[in-house]
């Protein structure tokens, strides 16, 4: 049975980190409603296992359990969405190097296409992308983590982080600039 | 994979570290350089910082209401019932008593000029609020260096006393680096070492200070004296290892040099 102290330890750690931990499953699983049940459910975990805190820091632990938590529901409750492969699809290779923003023509600034999108699209594009490169892009972007804690959270090197945000980037802009 | 355009992976890479804030300030000003001459890459840099728009601009969602009230309750049901009710008061009576203590860090350089009320545990807070902020920071020191004779003098540069920084590799403890903590408002010596995947910042501060051993925010903190330092070390290492940690610093310290 947890102890005092280890309430008093898990107030401390993983309470005020409540809204990322909400926001990070919300982008992460696409519905506020599934990202409830696993907030609620990273957070039992996290006061189970309060005494083996001490990975990096407190913010990067509890986004850790709460990435794995949503990652366990996911793949429980709807297990297609959640295929980790190494590479990009051919599909999506086919993308980056014929209509990405890689592509051989040579725009002038004025051409670039930028973009406006809403929530919405934001969303859809989203889920479309890989686990793997959804997660980087949404700890990256709406939490706002360092390198170092992205790769401590997703437990791969910072040069995987790296090259990982660097692709995510790449398919989200091509799919959200190259509407017409 | 064939090769395309003229952004390479690589510049593709330094193009996103640099909007993410993650260069040095030396290859960020380099890669501004670049930037101002290379066409194509400011044609990239502006559609990853539209892209960064677009997120910037999504609605930021709110924890939903009762979410924390049923947190509490589904941890309230891992204990005993019997004791709960009573217990459920005691914690927001520490809920007030860790409030008024984190109201006293945030007054803390005012405190410490008013008077000593409470300043030993002022200063084991500051430390562990720097060493939290060191861990946040791209890296955990000013200086880095595994090489005790380029820390050393770093220190002695900038501070009227500078500790001994003794190489504790063979004992486990890698030397990453050191940094200048401010207590109150003085200056003080910090040193980072590296355990595993733990990072130890031990602060040198005037000898005959005491500050007591406790954890605070998940971070232990362990002090101890010899004639020339009191010595801090804060870490997310158990409080056990903390205390090898004073040990095999005790000992890799030589006797002082007389300046």
């Amino acid at each position: 049975m947890p102890s005092k102290d280890e309430r008093e330890a898990f107030d401390e750690v993983f309470l005020p980190h409540m809204a990322e931990a909400y926001r990070l499953a919300q982008w992460l699983t696409g519905s506020a409603s599934d990202a409830e049940d696993i907030v609620q459910d990273a957070a039992l975990r996290a006061y189970r296992g309060i005494k083996n805190f001490g990975a990096v820091n407190a913010r990067a632990w509890s986004l850790t359990i709460v990435r794995n938590t949503a990652y366990s529901w996911l793949m429980k409750n709807r297990p297609k969405t959640v295929v980790f492969t190494n590479d990009l699809s051919a599909a999506e290779q086919q993308e980056l190097e014929h209509e990405g923003p890689q592509g051989t023509r040579v725009e002038t600034p004025e051409e670039i296409a930028l973009f406006k999108a809403d929530a919405e699209e934001i969303q859809k594009a989203l889920a479309q992308l890989q686990p793997q490169f959804r997660e980087v892009i949404v700890l990256r972007e709406i939490n706002q983590m360092n390198y170092r804690d992205i790769a401590e959270i997703t437990n791969v090197p910072i040069g995987t982080v790296m090259s990982r945000l660097s692709r995510a980037r790449q398919l989200l802009i091509a799919r959200l600039g190259d509407r017409k | 994979m064939k090769m395309i355009a003229s952004v390479t992976d690589n510049d593709e890479l330094q193009l996103n570290a640099y909007c993410d804030g993650e260069l040095d300030l030396a290859s960020a000003a380099a890669f501004e350089r670049r930037l101002a001459d290379d066409e194509l890459l400011r044609a990239q840099y502006a559609r990853l910082m539209s892209l960064r728009q677009a997120f910037g601009s999504l609605p930021q969602s709110d924890v939903p209401a009762g979410l924390r009230a049923r947190i509490q309750s589904t941890l309230d049901a891992e204990r005993p019932s019997r004791a709960s009710v009573l217990r459920q008061r005691r914690w927001s009576l520490q809920a007030l008593a860790a409030a008024a203590v984190f109201g006293a860090v945030i007054s803390s350089s005012v405190m410490m000029t008013i008077g000593h009320f409470g300043q030993r545990e002022e200063v084991a807070s500051q430390l562990v609020a720097g060493h939290i902020r060191s861990l946040l920071a791209p890296q955990p020191f000013d200086v880095a260096s595994s090489d005790r004779h380029t820390v050393k003098p770093w220190f002695t540069a900038r501070l009227p006393e500078s500790p001994q920084v003794p190489d504790l590799a063979a004992q486990g403890f890698v030397l990453l680096g050191g940094r200048v903590d401010v207590i109150g408002h003085d200056p003080v010596a910090t040193i980072v070492y590296k355990h595993a995947a733990h990072t130890v910042s031990v602060t040198t501060l005037r000898p005959g200070q005491s500050v007591s051993d406790q954890a605070i925010a998940g971070y232990n903190v362990r002090s101890w004296s010899d004639a020339d330092f009191t010595y801090v070390a804060v870490s997310d290492l158990p409080a056990a290892d903390l205390a090898t940690f004073e040990r095999v610093f005790s000992a890799g310290s030589p006797s002082p040099e007389v300046k």
